[in-house]
């Protein structure tokens, strides 16, 4: 009966278990030869051979395949004899492999694996980039060359070594930097492998025989950019404009703003932190005494600079705040009533991985602000919503539709206690809107992940696309587009931001009204809705760029574009990922040369949306609530050390979606107040309290 | 002592034979996670849920799920996109992450050769205006690269391969097509339009006008010139171009036998069995509305179809060519089918609308009935079957 039983069990294992998964001992593949080279676009013939532990062919079939896109195999199958003569192409260099398959044979899957070098194309050139052929004694001038090879390729992995045919004369670090010597001529060579570039070069006497250092303020806040005037001057006082000055700070922080005697009080761990660039702007992070130094031809000057606090935090006070308990909140937005309901004011958020809802609010008494109606859709995330300028038009976007036509949903605001639908439209949207904007009758639609939609809602129950503006990069991406005075600007991860005249404002030249003045619409004029053209892009490196928002400095010359992170990192030892990234402020001041300059960024959390009103920044930051920044001024290094937080917020709720946590998604100031959606818990509002700073930073 | 030996054989037998857990993995499309689901016969329970995807609050859209065949990973395509969707790698059992590649537009279906090993998964691209054609991906599942990528129709769905792993098939949504590719030299090597015989090749366009196309199928059993290549990719864009087909097929599963092709015609709410032999159409079975997806018993007796439109499944007699059981599912949009490899349960996805949980729910094909749900997060799809244990 055991006997019985035990045969019963196996049976049933084996009939229910799974195939193993099994390499094969006993059989393997040879390719002949052993090793194989190939150049790029040269192709090559070998053998492929199937056999047993005593190198006796066996008969079966395999493939053979190569690295994708950069090895062909052909033929790829073999016969069922057991061998394969193959011919293999190259089409790109590297240290690549063909792989062969043998499935299905007795004992296991046959694996075999053939590395193939395939060298990279020979080196074509060496190119200075700008070199100084004129030089002074006593200074140090950094060279920089680039390298193609045959394909015309610019290859960065490649050490380029520096020299000049005088080291008595002038001198080259590792790193590129010249140190000339004495007056002369001579040359200096750029070398690669066996090609090499030369470029002579004169070193004259140096005329200098001091320097001079002067900065705009002898005291300034923390974040406050001065520009300092190292000036070389020859013996007769006069400026020597053509020799290089370095730049330097060295100081002593301290922990709050007590200065005795204008010194620094002592302190242990703070360092004095700043930035300084190479053309002597400066701006420091932390209080304390500063010394600069500028350099020069074997002299110095320095400049000393106190820096106190920059003393701008301010209390965040809950106005009033709408839970939403049973979904999670997207986006918001808030406007002004109209007709009957001019003088009050509303809102209205989003939902998200939910039932397809947007929730109407008024918030005329923003302490009373109340959910007065839903709209409800076939979507399950209704991620973004927008209104029109004019108050009556409402468009929210549609993800997880259960037939699978996603889209967005023109509505009839004008009354937001009954918001009526006026049209589902869904052409060519069919795989989910994400985001959306709305400016003089028409919508920009985000589709397919890959490119914006105009569409025309002069007629709201009539809509229909006009136009697109698509990238055309390899795999370009899109995620949010925003309008402002007939521009366009574009978030599209790694191809960063894209400025599009879609009918640009006309601005007269003589124009620098700091509320208007954006470079951009100068250059505008040309495009429409209808004929969106390009005025200009920057790439995003770090592939990020999530959202943008135009940025007229009301304090300083700058226009910055804010380009606003969104990526996320995983945590070690744990399968979750947490929202990373920050702001990166690009000064657009001059279209053709834009420079990032600034960066806004909280350690330990993510950024999402934002918003500028007058000199402040408002950045919904996940879980790090929201975050009030002050950027007026000029904008240089690290925003955040620079003590230009005003302030931050968490919105926490223990009757939330998620209690008693906050995790913000999108932020509007309005009327003086701070609207806010709370991925957890719903709409805020807040304000700051201006009569109670807190300190120091 | 007979007696007793043969009550105490048929009691084992018996307990072992319903004592059978049955673990299948789902797709929540509108959650991104995936439920383990262990059903025992009787109650069937989400026995563990995974979380899916990089982005911590985006939606990235897990659609398609298989398991390998030695049932040591399981692998699932991420649909969504930034605009490309991923194939990511997990181990069965611990349901660790292992690795994941990136492959075209939405990313859906898939099946893993015996023959090739390679995994086949159709590159759906869900969105736009669906005018172009879009492909195959081939990936190793070793490695997770993308060996190849073939061109076939617009919107190709329905991944499947032949049980001897050497042919895969796919549908174009779009394009009205079955697609054959050669699991081998990778190649599209035939074509068929998914009508039934009996109907007129009409081909309705967005202004209103009919045309009808000579060509029912494309044989290219031998190996085809760089022309027959360029007609065949070419037959992908005439349907987007110039009409869009009454059948849209959403699924093709092949039988058992290997003989035979079962593809449904979501749009004309049929399922038309395909002799792969002939390459032609053997017979018609109407269904109700919406057919989406199917799949035959592994003993070749019943074909499950889901009937999306209609939020019902139904189970259909081969060797009858009827219908022996229609069931209404518990929620709308029914989507996917498994059928256990004892040929004994069909497990069947419903998606659910809005808010609503997504669900399996798991049908008895001896006793033709309703026998267990799980409710798993939204929008329930992809569904793979992973293994019997007692």
């Amino acid at each position: 009966m055991k006997k019985f039983i035990t045969i019963s069990f196996l049976s049933f294992t084996v009939l229910f278990a799974q195939p193993p998964s099994s390499q094969n001992k006993d059989l393997k593949f040879v390719f002949e030869p052993e090793t194989i080279s190939l150049n790029v676009g040269e192709s090559k013939k070998m053998i492929v051979r199937l056999v047993d532990t005593k190198g006796k062919q066996v008969e079966s079939q395999f493939m053979v395949r190569g690295q994708r896109r950069a090895l062909a195999v052909e033929p790829r199958m073999s016969d069922s004899t057991g061998v394969s003569e193959i011919t293999v192409q190259a089409y790109k260099s590297g240290k690549l492999s063909i792989r062969a398959y043998a499935r299905g044979v007795k004992g296991g899957n046959v694996i075999g694996q053939l590395e193939i070098d395939v060298p990279n194309p020979p080196l074509d050139r060496i190119v200075f980039v700008e070199p100084d052929e004129k030089v002074y004694t006593g200074t140090i001038i950094n060279y920089e060359a680039q390298v193609f090879d045959k394909a015309n390729l610019l290859r960065e992995d490649v050490d380029i070594n520096f020299s000049t045919n005088n080291n008595k004369t002038a001198e080259f670090d590792r790193f590129g930097n010249l140190t000339v010597k004495k007056p002369g001529r001579f040359t200096i060579t750029a070398k690669v492998e066996d090609i090499n570039k030369t470029v002579k070069v004169q070193s004259k006497k140096n005329p200098v025989r001091s320097l001079s250092l002067s900065g705009p303020k002898n005291e300034i806040r923390t974040g406050d950019v001065i520009d300092l005037d190292a000036k070389a001057l020859n013996s007769r006082g006069q400026a020597i404009k053509d020799v290089p000055i370095s730049y330097s700070y060295a100081g002593t922080a301290i922990y709050s703003d007590v200065f005795i005697n204008n010194k620094s009080s002592e302190s242990v761990g703070l360092p004095a932190s700043g930035t300084i660039t190479n053309q002597g702007k400066f701006v420091a992070e932390t209080p304390g005494i500063y010394t600069i130094t500028a350099q020069s031809s074997g002299y110095s000057a320095i400049a000393k600079v106190k820096v106190v606090p920059r003393n701008v935090k301010k209390r965040i006070e809950v106005v009033g705040h709408g839970t939403v308990t049973d979904h999670h909140t997207s986006d918001l937005w808030v406007w002004p009533g109209v007709g009957k309901h001019k003088g009050k004011d509303f809102a209205v958020t989003g939902t998200h991985s939910a039932d397809g809802e947007a929730y109407f609010w008024d918030i005329s008494d923003p302490s009373k602000m109340k959910i007065i109606d839903t709209v409800k859709v076939d979507a399950r995330t209704v991620n973004d919503v927008k209104i029109s300028e004019n108050g009556r038009v409402g468009i929210i976007s549609r993800e997880g539709a259960s037939n699978r036509k996603n889209g967005l949903v023109i509505l009839d605001v004008s009354d937001p206690y009954n918001v009526k639908i006026t049209k589902m439209y869904d052409d060519d949207l069919t795989g989910g809107v994400h985001n959306v904007f709305i400016y003089q009758d028409h919508v920009y639609a985000l589709s397919a992940g890959t490119r914006y939609d105009v569409i025309n809602i002069a007629d709201p129950a009539n809509p229909f696309r006009i136009s697109s503006y698509e990238l055309d990069t390899p795999g370009h991406s899109i995620h949010d587009v925003w309008v402002e005075n007939g521009i366009a600007y574009s978030s599209n991860w790694a191809d960063g931001v894209h400025i599009v005249d879609v009918g640009g404002m006309p601005q007269s030249e003589q124009s620098r009204d700091k509320k208007n003045f954006n470079p951009f619409l100068a250059l505008a004029g040309k495009g429409s809705p209808g004929n969106p053209i390009k005025i200009a892009s920057k790439s995003d490196p770090n592939g990020h760029n999530h959202a943008t928002f135009p940025f007229v400095s009301q304090s300083s010359d700058k226009f910055y574009m804010i380009n606003g992170d969104e990526w996320a990192k995983s945590i070690p030892g744990s399968a979750e990922r947490i929202y990373q990234g920050g702001f990166h402020f690009i000064d657009f001041t001059d279209i053709n040369n834009p420079v990032e300059t600034a960066i806004y960024q909280i350690p330990e959390v993510g950024s999402h949306n934002h918003w500028v009103e007058g000199d402040i920044l408002y950045a919904g930051y996940y879980y790090g609530g929201i975050r009030v920044l002050d950027i007026s001024g000029e904008l240089l290094g690290d925003l955040y050390a620079q003590g230009r937080e005003i302030a931050f917020f968490e919105g926490r709720d223990p009757n939330g979606k998620i209690p008693n946590e906050t995790n913000v998604w999108g932020v509007i100031p309005y009327k003086g107040l701070i609207y806010f959606a709370d991925h957890y818990n719903g709409l805020w509002a807040v304000k700051l309290v201006d009569n109670e700073t807190m300190g120091t930073n | 002592m007979k007696k007793i030996f043969l009550l105490f054989s048929l009691i084992v037998f018996s307990t072992i034979t319903v004592a059978n857990d049955y673990y299948i993995y789902v797709c929540a499309e509108s959650e991104d996670e995936v439920a383990l689901i262990k059903f025992d016969g009787k109650k069937a329970v989400v026995e563990k849920t995974i979380p899916v995807g990089v982005w911590p609050l985006e939606i990235e859209g897990p659609h398609g799920i298989t398991v390998s065949p030695d049932g040591e990973h399981w692998y699932l395509s991420m649909a969504h996109g930034m605009p490309y969707g991923h194939l990511y790698k997990y181990e069965t059992g611990t349901d660790k992450f292992v690795e994941r590649v990136e492959l075209g537009m939405f990313p859906a279906t898939m099946e893993i050769s015996k023959a090739t090993g390679l995994l086949y998964v159709v590159n759906f691209n869900l969105h736009g205006g669906h005018s172009n054609a879009s492909t195959v991906s081939i990936v190793d599942p070793d490695e997770m690269v993308e060996v190849e990528r073939v061109e076939t129709g617009i919107m190709p769905h329905g991944s499947r391969i032949l049980n001897n792993g050497l042919k895969h098939y796919s549908v174009a949504m779009m394009s009205g097509m079955l697609y054959e590719i050669d699991a081998m030299s990778m190649e599209v090597t035939r074509t068929l339009r998914t009508s039934p015989p009996a109907a007129p090749m009409k081909m309705s366009s967005k202004k209103g006008k009919h045309s009808s196309h000579s060509m029912h199928s494309m044989n290219n059993s031998k190996k085809m010139s760089n022309k027959d290549k360029k007609g065949i990719a070419a037959m992908g864009h005439m349907a987007a171009g110039h009409s869009m087909p009454h059948e849209k097929p959403t699924w093709v599963y092949p039988h058992p036998n290997d003989d035979l092709l079962y593809v449904v015609n979501n749009g004309t709410d049929n399922v038309v069995e395909v002799d792969v032999k002939k390459w032609k159409v053997n017979r018609t079975f109407k269904t109700d509305k919406g057919p989406y997806n199917c799949e035959v018993s592994k003993d070749g007796r019943y074909m499950v179809v889901t009937y999306k439109s209609a939020a019902k499944t139904g189970v259909w007699d081969l060797k009858k060519g009827k219908e022996v059981a229609r069931f209404n599912n518990t929620r709308k949009v029914t989507h996917g089918v498994s059928i256990s490899p004892d040929s004994r349960y069909a497990f069947v996805t419903v998606e659910g609308v809005g808010k609503e949980p997504g669900a399996v729910e798991i049908f008895d094909l001896k006793k033709l009935k309703l026998v267990a749900v799980a409710e798993t997060g939204k929008q329930a799809g992809g569904i793979a079957f992973w293994k019997m244990t007692n």
